[in-house]
């Protein structure tokens, strides 16, 4: 990073934690009216931390992580309230050529699917040397020697011979630890992982969680995971913040939401994870559909899927109340749901 | 984990009608119906819809336009420029050129139309077969369709035209028009067939034709029942402007003087027989041209209107 | 890449032949009197039909006289027409300034198709784009001819910039308006087509990942975008030689360039076929090679395409 930024953005000066997200509101302009997509997100991620964000599709947990990113389409989208500190420094309000600086070298992303997110027409070598070329105008021969060095790093088994073949000539896993390698590439301290492996087999998401993993401890950088799969978050995250509807309906540790989760759509999410012990009964699935980000209930997002559901969750939004110092869950019966797991 | 009474209150809440969190948008309208709330905003597609409809009631009613005769000639009067008494002036021969032109409509718009019926009818086919039965049908198909389409159809129509039906003494109109037709068809088809062929491949390979094939439907049923009204909209989008690029090729083709001759009447014809006197009655050459060119512009508005209403990216 | 290029040459060789089988098939072949209506409105000359008859070997068996005709293509000897000069000499007149104003047309097409397409693309629904959208329906729905005429008239006649026809040893300044009217289709065509394409490319995911890559702007737009979008751009001028030939006659017929194109243009007007047909075959092979290096100039372009 410059040297302007870095001070800036003095390491641990400002108190908080690396990233944080903070209240932010994103909305869509859409011909059929506005659709709510981000409505007070509040969420951080220190160095070495690994944060997974669940939820499902239109929960908004993509549409943050493109915003902390910067790279949402802006038409229809539109950030309506609240900041993204990195180092302390409000992303939101950053000019456009500072805040480019910082995507792949301060945070960097890793996308679902590699085959359309990589670039089809140029080798994979030439686009992970890019990096380097464009960021800090290394030499083509220097940055490639770097590019092998990388696909090693992540396993790319014959890294040299490979680098100048193209995306398609790949698996999709090996695919997937090339943008890795290309997000890593200017150490970031923060990677967004949006749903990794939610387009591979079973055994390779497990490998590529594992380099993940891996990478994290080496250098250190903040992990925010994005997935809808509850067994991957498992061995990986540190923390966990659910989504619904645009919202954090619940935060907390891992092994604190896996134990006993305080919210009801959290607690639905668990029950629905098939299990060996209940061989021969039926599924479990929470009734209902995900809300219409056009028109969203009152009150509570979930109250019409939600089986706590009481009088005052209908007209009554509820704000993510604190349960302990590393939990939170936006229910107005938290107590109930909690105590009810207990039993 | 699970809590009897939790359940319970889950199948209630699911029942309540005030549960069923969102206005449930309406998918199951038909591809058609969206195209034509699409269709009906746009500016175009009405101004091309009145323009075609022009076109058409001069080609079927001209002497709703006109009471001249466009046979009639005064020699006197040749090339004379436009005035009171003749809107378009007069041509080569003394006749009145704003009867030509409403009259040339009329052949312009027949050969255009069965020419673009004879490619849809022939490609279409070919192209349905070949990407059904695929295999060696396909491989065959595609190759002579390869070979017509190596011959730029102007070149391809000077060939065949050319060759087969140098000038025969006095033909008949129907005869003229026939071989022109026919031509184009020859020529257009190879394209017509590539995206029929292209459409019902992709058809070929949803659920519903396979559940058909499952049930025992026969190929004849599947192509006319479930294949072809998928595939139609490309087709009927390229029709549209076929209809027009083909008006256009056979006043080309009447340019050259390998298209129709006199005693039709068309836009084609008109031009050719003045393009030789820019210089001193560039009207008799303009106003058909003008409305030849008008035509082909309505056809080409029309098939694009459709087109950007049925494509689903642009939503 | 190598057994792609293989692959489609092995691909071509049964198309010539089977169109190369059909134009004889058709010239020579045909029932009833092959010179019938070739000379213009007379009867051929004796000596012409002798000599025909003797170079081509039209009284042989249909494959031998298809292997005479196969070689006289390949070593030029395209015979003569009517009045005894060699086409083929007439050809080698004729194709320089052809070239030359092809080449134009070419470069027109390129750089202000593609120029107009990426402009009105980048910024979809603004000014430039519906100024750009209205005037390419226009020129696409204009036949040629319209286009030249009026061109020749406007310009020529009534405003008297150009000459209304182009002399036979025309500068390259004399040659812009021909060479606009022959790429005044494809320049349209191409226009819309990289519009298009842009427009598509620019919702892809490979573009987001170069924002979050960091790169400028310019980085995203000029190389990752547009090396993609414009692939089916050229290879659509590639395939476009055709159309080409086909305009270049009705081009230099309006102008009166004596280039290939007016060579056949006031061959058909006489109904010289005897000139028509073997230059009309020469272009047809001259279109199917031309697609062939297009092929492979895709395979080039676009590395997936290799590998099938």
């Amino acid at each position: 990073m410059t040297e302007v930024l870095s001070e800036q953005m003095g390491r641990g000066s400002h108190g908080g934690a690396l990233l944080e997200v903070d209240n932010l509101h994103v909305e869509f302009r859409t011909r059929a009216g506005v659709a709510k997509a981000v409505n007070g997100v509040t969420y951080s991620v220190d160095a070495g931390e690994t944060l997974a964000v669940l939820g499902e599709s239109g929960s908004g947990k993509s549409v943050t992580a493109q915003t902390i990113m910067g790279i949402l389409d802006m038409p229809p989208g539109k950030v309506t309230g609240g900041e993204i500190r990195f180092r302390g420094v409000d992303l939101l309000k950053l000019p456009e050529d500072q805040r480019r600086k910082i995507r792949g070298e301060g945070i960097s992303m890793v996308f679902q699917d590699a085959l359309s997110a990589l670039n089809p027409v140029f080798p994979v070598g030439w686009q992970i040397a890019e990096m380097f070329r464009m960021h800090r105008g290394t030499s083509r021969a220097e940055a490639r020697k770097k590019a092998v060095e990388l696909m090693d790093r992540v396993r790319i088994p014959a890294a040299r011979e490979r680098v100048n073949d193209f995306p398609h000539q790949f698996s999709g896993g090996m695919r997937q630890r090339i943008m890795i390698a290309m997000a890593i590439a200017l150490d970031p301290e923060i990677l967004i992982a949006d749903e990794p492996t939610t387009a591979l087999d079973v055994t390779v998401q497990a490998q590529i969680m594992g380099l993940l993993a891996e990478l994290q401890r080496d250098s250190n950088m903040g992990l925010i995971l994005i997935t809808h799969d509850l067994g991957v978050v498992a061995d990986v995250a540190d923390k966990i913040a659910v989504m619904y509807g645009g919202r954090i309906v619940e935060n907390a540790l891992v092994h604190e939401l896996y134990k006993n989760p305080a919210h009801p759509y959290s607690k639905g999410l668990l029950e629905s994870i098939p299990r060996v012990d209940h061989k021969g009964q039926e599924l479990y699935a929470i009734k209902g559909l995900p809300p219409n980000l056009l028109e969203m209930p009152t009150g509570c997002a979930f109250h019409p899927r939600c089986p706590y559901r009481r009088d005052n969750c209908v007209t009554d939004v509820p704000p993510l109340y604190t349960i302990s110092g590393t939990r939170g869950s936006a229910c107005h019966y938290w107590r109930e749901v909690i105590d009810e797991g207990e039993r | 984990m699970s809590d009897p009474t939790a359940t319970q209150d889950l199948i209630k809440g699911a029942d309540d009608p005030a549960a069923s969190p969102v206005a449930v948008r309406d998918s199951q309208r038909s591809l058609w119906r969206d195209t034509w709330d699409i269709l009906k905003r746009r500016k175009i597609f009405w101004i091309s819809l009145v323009l075609l409809i022009l076109f058409l009631l001069m080609a079927a009613f001209p002497s709703l336009f006109t009471h001249k005769d466009p046979e009639y000639a005064t020699l006197s009067k040749s090339m004379e420029l436009p005035s009171a008494e003749a809107w378009f002036g007069y041509d080569l021969q003394g006749r009145d050129v704003w009867a030509r032109t409403i009259y040339g409509a009329r052949t312009s718009i027949i050969v255009g139309v069965l020419a673009t019926l004879a490619t849809v009818v022939l490609g279409g086919l070919t192209g349905v077969l070949a990407a059904y039965f695929g295999r060696w049908i396909d491989a065959v198909v595609s190759r002579v369709g390869e070979m017509f389409l190596g011959l730029p159809y102007v070149l391809g129509a000077i060939i065949i035209l050319g060759t087969i039906a140098p000038a025969q003494s006095n033909p008949s109109k129907f005869t003229i028009m026939t071989v022109v037709i026919v031509v184009l068809a020859l020529l257009g088809w190879p394209i017509l067939m590539r995206i029929a062929r292209s459409a019902v491949i992709q058809a070929k390979h949803q659920d519903y034709v396979q559940a058909a094939r499952a049930l025992g439907a026969g190929p004849m049923r599947i192509i006319f029942r479930h294949l072809l009204p998928n595939s139609l909209a490309p087709i009927l989008v390229y029709a549209t402007i076929t209809i027009g690029s083909f008006i256009g090729a056979e006043a080309t083709l009447s340019l050259l003087g390998i298209g129709l001759r006199s005693p039709v009447i068309s836009w084609g014809i008109a031009i050719a027989d003045h393009k030789d006197y820019l210089r001193t009655g560039p009207h008799a050459m303009f106003f058909p041209a003008g409305f030849l060119s008008l035509c082909v512009l309505t056809f080409v508005m029309l098939g694009e209107a459709v087109r950007d209403a049925l494509d689903p990216k642009l939503r | 890449m190598g057994r792609y290029a293989i692959r489609r040459l092995l691909q071509l060789v049964p198309v010539v032949l089977g169109t190369t089988f059909i134009i004889n098939y058709m010239v020579w072949q045909l029932p009833g009197d092959p010179f019938a209506g070739r000379c213009g409105q007379r009867p051929c000359p004796d000596s012409y039909v002798t000599a025909m008859r003797e170079q081509f070997g039209l009284d042989q068996p249909i494959l031998l006289q298809y292997g005479n005709f196969l070689k006289n293509l390949l070593t030029g000897n395209m015979g003569t027409d009517f009045n005894g000069v060699s086409v083929a000499s007439q050809l080698g007149d004729a194709w320089p300034i052809t070239i030359r104003l092809a080449l134009m047309a070419v470069a027109f097409e390129a750089v202000i198709g593609i120029g107009a397409g990426v402009l009105s693309g980048l910024k979809r629904g603004g000014f430039l784009d519906n100024v750009v959208t209205i005037s390419t329906l226009f020129l696409l729905s204009l036949p040629i001819f319209v286009t030249g005429f009026l061109l020749q008239w406007l310009l020529g006649v009534r405003l008297g910039i150009i000459t209304p026809t182009v002399p036979d040893e025309a500068t390259v300044v004399q040659l812009i308006v021909p060479a606009l009217v022959l790429a005044s289709l494809n320049m349209a065509f191409t226009s819309r087509l990289t519009r298009t394409s842009i427009v598509e490319n620019l919702r892809s995911d490979y573009v987001r990942t170069a924002v979050a890559k960091g790169l400028t702007n310019r980085r995203v737009v000029g190389i990752h975008l547009l090396r993609n979008s414009l692939i089916p751009v050229l290879t659509f001028l590639g395939t476009e030689v055709g159309s080409l030939m086909s305009g270049a006659i009705i081009t230099e017929g309006i102008f009166n360039i004596h280039g290939i194109g007016g060579l056949l243009w006031t061959a058909i007007n006489r109904q010289d076929y005897t000139v028509v047909v073997p230059v009309a075959t020469l272009l047809v092979l001259v279109y199917l090679i031309a697609n062939l290096l297009v092929d492979l100039l895709y395979g080039v372009l676009d590395p997936r395409i290799r590998y099938e």
